[in-house]
């Protein structure tokens, strides 16, 4: 015996229509790009570690009442990436050994959305103005070390 | 009968995009649903479920267990929703004076956990409809329609006689009750276990 062995017809044909609404619940928009993530398959790609976002630490609901603006660092290929999410803006710093040296580079992706590229400055620090909400990530390029963030909502 | 998870994912990891699709089709009600249940804003809604198909795409290749899937996507819609709400500001503030704060959102969370046990049964009776043979899967969808639909075309629409509908009926709930998804040897929507 099972607990659907359990339900009256009528009530396996309830939770049936149920499930079955939720698949109808279902937008075409959110179908679509859903379908359309897979354009960004990669096939040997190294992701940077997530190392830190204030966002998961809040989600444990023991917070300070003292609310800064959202902070995220990852790690790979021998590269740190941070950022702070301020209001529309992500301001950035990049550290590793080829920080300094000039072609250091961020880029922004999203779907949907030409890719953004910022400089990194001397001092390894970069910005996006008025990125806004959504899926993104941040692609590092630094000489021969490249460092490709998981996804991220903002 | 339906494609299994164990072709379709080493399918998606190999570049087929109808295996991709045939994934998103099987698990987006679920991604909606647990977005739902943490009440986000439509807008966010789109978001997470976006970064939770991108992260899939990420995660494809090291995926070794295809039955783990449905598990991974639950876990990741639900911490997805978790991180927006918290960079969004709305996760309830705890205030050290308010000596119920802690245990406030102790009950939100039980609240969220029914919730996912009501999300999990409903993906699989999802599952369980697609083993089912065409012809019957199509007589259950038609008898859970909105508005109900009148015996007369059920029996018009499928060329059977009205009066074997009901016993068909049966014989469907039978067998939906019988599929690998109802007798627990579906995919693992908990997760974790191999």
């Amino acid at each position: 015996m099972s607990e659907w062995d359990e339900l009256s017809d009528d009530e396996l044909v309830a939770l049936v229509g149920e499930a079955v609404a939720e698949t109808d619940a279902v937008s075409d928009r959110r179908r679509e790009a859903a379908r359309g993530a897979f354009a960004w398959r990669s096939v040997d790609e190294e992701l940077a570690e997530l190392l830190h976002d204030s966002a998961l630490e809040a989600s444990a609901a023991v917070r300070s009442s003292a609310e800064g603006p959202r902070t995220l660092s990852y790690a790979g290929a021998g590269l740190t990436l941070e950022l702070e999410i301020d209001g529309a803006d992500v301001l950035g710093e990049v550290v590793g050994a080829e920080v300094g040296a000039t072609g250091v580079s961020v880029a922004l992706q999203r779907p949907g959305v030409d890719e953004v590229t910022a400089p990194v400055d001397a001092a390894g620090f970069f910005r996006f103005a008025a990125v806004g909400q959504g899926s993104v990530r941040f692609v590092v390029s630094a000489g021969e070390s490249s460092l490709t963030t998981p996804w991220v909502t903002l | 009968m339906t494609e299994q998870l164990s072709t379709l994912v080493p399918a998606a990891r190999g570049g087929d995009q109808h295996a991709w699709d045939t994934i998103v089709d099987r698990f987006l009600p679920l991604v909606g649903a647990i977005i739902r249940g943490h009440r986000l804003s439509e807008a966010d809604g789109d978001d997470v479920s976006q970064t939770v198909w991108l992260r899939l795409v990420e995660h494809l290749g090291d995926l070794r267990e295809p039955a783990a899937l449905p598990g991974w996507i639950r876990t990741t819609t639900r911490n997805e929703c978790l991180r927006l709400l918290a960079a969004r500001g709305r996760v309830r503030p705890v205030d050290p004076q308010e000596d119920d704060g802690l245990r406030l959102d102790a009950v939100e969370d039980d609240v969220a956990d029914a919730g996912l046990l009501v999300v999990e049964r409903r993906q699989l009776l999802r599952e369980a409809l697609a083993e089912l043979p065409d012809a019957r899967r199509a007589l259950l969808l038609l008898l859970v329609e909105v508005p109900p639909i009148a015996y007369e075309e059920i029996s018009r629409r499928l060329g059977i006689p009205i009066g074997s509908i009901g016993p068909t009926r049966a014989r469907a709930l039978e067998q939906l009750r019988r599929t690998r998804a109802l007798r627990g040897f579906g995919p693992d929507l908990v997760g974790g276990m191999s």
